[in-house]
């Protein structure tokens, strides 16, 4: 089984949004982005898998586990941190972490004694008086030291300075260092998956829109721009959003595998020049095409 | 995997550098290789630790050793690692020598087309040259 995560016709309803169907596939060993605008489904998903709500159809193997019939197996091999875990009401961080290990038999504490010192938390530390990038580290400390095969971090290192979101992804890193654990991580930090992310997917409006190799997601794009004579006008067709248009000067976003280069040359475009563009640039005209259609 | 480590003092590597992330793996490692750094024989880290080390993810490393494999700079041996290739040195030699040829050639061209005769693109290259002792 080469998949840690395969999610297969997924649809969750609510009166004013709809997840899905959603096919999404999460390669073993893999760190994988899952990208998209604010209210595109990101959290419904992370949700449904973890068994929070019920879904409308669709299938969620974790690991091989139906998420919903093996939710004992699942939660014990699966971590989760989101924005609203709170510790709070253990008080101190040494009273939280006593509390969670009891839980999980693969806890491992001198990787947690390790993570507390690269983190610079103590366990007299309380919790409620932590800055917003130390809960987090705590959240993410609770799920690393179970030592989990799967760890499903949901918008982790919003808020997070610019040191401490190296030493996020750093620790990230190591956790997939054998090959055999994985990694799904919710962000709009694009810079940061692009980076460390070596799969992302993209959902907008509750559907997939781009699934693959980080990689090769970003090299199959191209930002064009050419130029028209007398009057061509053009308007985004399948592999081609219009971006920009100044009198006869015009930016798109090109599908490479689409055809469209090729389109372009023999309707009219000249001096056409391709760059390549980074996650962020495709992700923004991506989310344009969908208000303009 | 020991956790004795080496450290591969390849890095930083940044998207501010220019190029794709692997891209300048592939640059640097040529240049351990070429400049002698990275002897044949020599075992590189694993693709995990290399991404560890250089916080990128795994895929890019390993798109960087497959590159690198490809060229014949560096061979795998399955359960072992992958380790530099005895006609390393020669073969990011090569490819090096293939990539400046290339710049010239783009930059004869533009000088070309700014107006300069053969005999002044010289001069020109000539000067350069000695700007960079």
């Amino acid at each position: 089984m080469n998949n840690a995560i395969e999610i297969r016709g997924l649809v969750k309803k609510y009166p004013r949004f709809q997840l899905g169907p959603l096919d999404l596939t999460v390669p073993r060993g893999a760190i994988y982005g899952l990208i998209g605008p604010n209210g595109a489904g990101k959290t419904t998903a992370i949700d449904l898998i973890f068994g929070l709500g019920k879904n409308d159809a669709g299938q969620i193997r974790v690991l091989g586990f139906v998420h919903r019939t093996d939710a004992v197996s699942l939660k014990r091999r699966a971590a989760c941190v989101s924005p609203d875990l709170n510790f709070e009401v253990w008080g101190k961080v040494g009273r939280a972490i006593r509390f969670v290990r009891g839980f999980y038999p693969e806890w491992d504490e001198t990787y947690c004694a390790a993570l507390m010192k690269a983190f610079h938390l103590s366990d007299t530390d309380r919790v409620a008086t932590l800055s917003f990038g130390a809960k987090t580290k705590l959240s993410l400390l609770l799920a690393l030291a179970r030592r989990p095969e799967i760890l499903i971090l949901d918008e982790p290192i919003t808020g997070l300075d610019a040191v401490s979101k190296q030493q996020v992804f750093g620790e990230l890193l190591k956790a997939v260092e054998d090959g055999e654990r994985t990694v799904l991580i919710s962000s709009n930090g694009l810079s940061d998956i692009e980076r460390f992310a070596d799969h992302v997917g993209m959902i907008k409006n509750g559907l997939l829109l781009l699934e693959g190799r980080t990689d090769e997601v970003v090299d199959r794009y191209r930002l064009a721009e050419f130029f028209t004579g007398n009057g061509t006008s053009f308007q985004s067709r399948e592999g081609l959003i219009i971006l920009k248009q100044t009198e006869n000067r015009w930016h798109a976003l090109l599908d490479q595998k689409s055809g469209a280069h090729e389109w372009l040359q023999t309707h009219g475009a000249e001096q056409i020049s391709l760059t390549r563009v980074t996650l962020e640039e495709l992700f923004v005209a991506l989310a344009k095409e969908e208000e303009a259609a | 995997m020991t956790n004795q480590r080496k450290s591969w003092l390849i890095g930083p590597i940044s998207p501010a550098a220019g190029g794709t992330l692997y891209q300048q793996i592939v640059d640097r490692l040529k240049r351990e290789v070429s400049e002698g750094r990275l002897k044949p024989g020599a075992a590189l880290p694993s693709f995990r630790q290399l991404a560890e080390e250089l916080l990128v993810s795994v895929i890019t490393v390993k798109r960087a050793y497959e590159e690198l494999e490809r060229e014949g700079i560096i061979f795998r041996r399955q359960g072992l690692g992958t380790f530099v290739a005895e006609q390393g040195r020669d073969r990011s030699r090569e490819t090096k020598l293939a990539a400046a040829k290339e710049l010239l050639r783009d930059g004869f061209r533009e000088a070309g087309e700014a107006g300069l005769k053969p005999a002044e693109i010289l001069d020109l290259a000539h000067e350069l040259l000695k700007e960079k002792k």
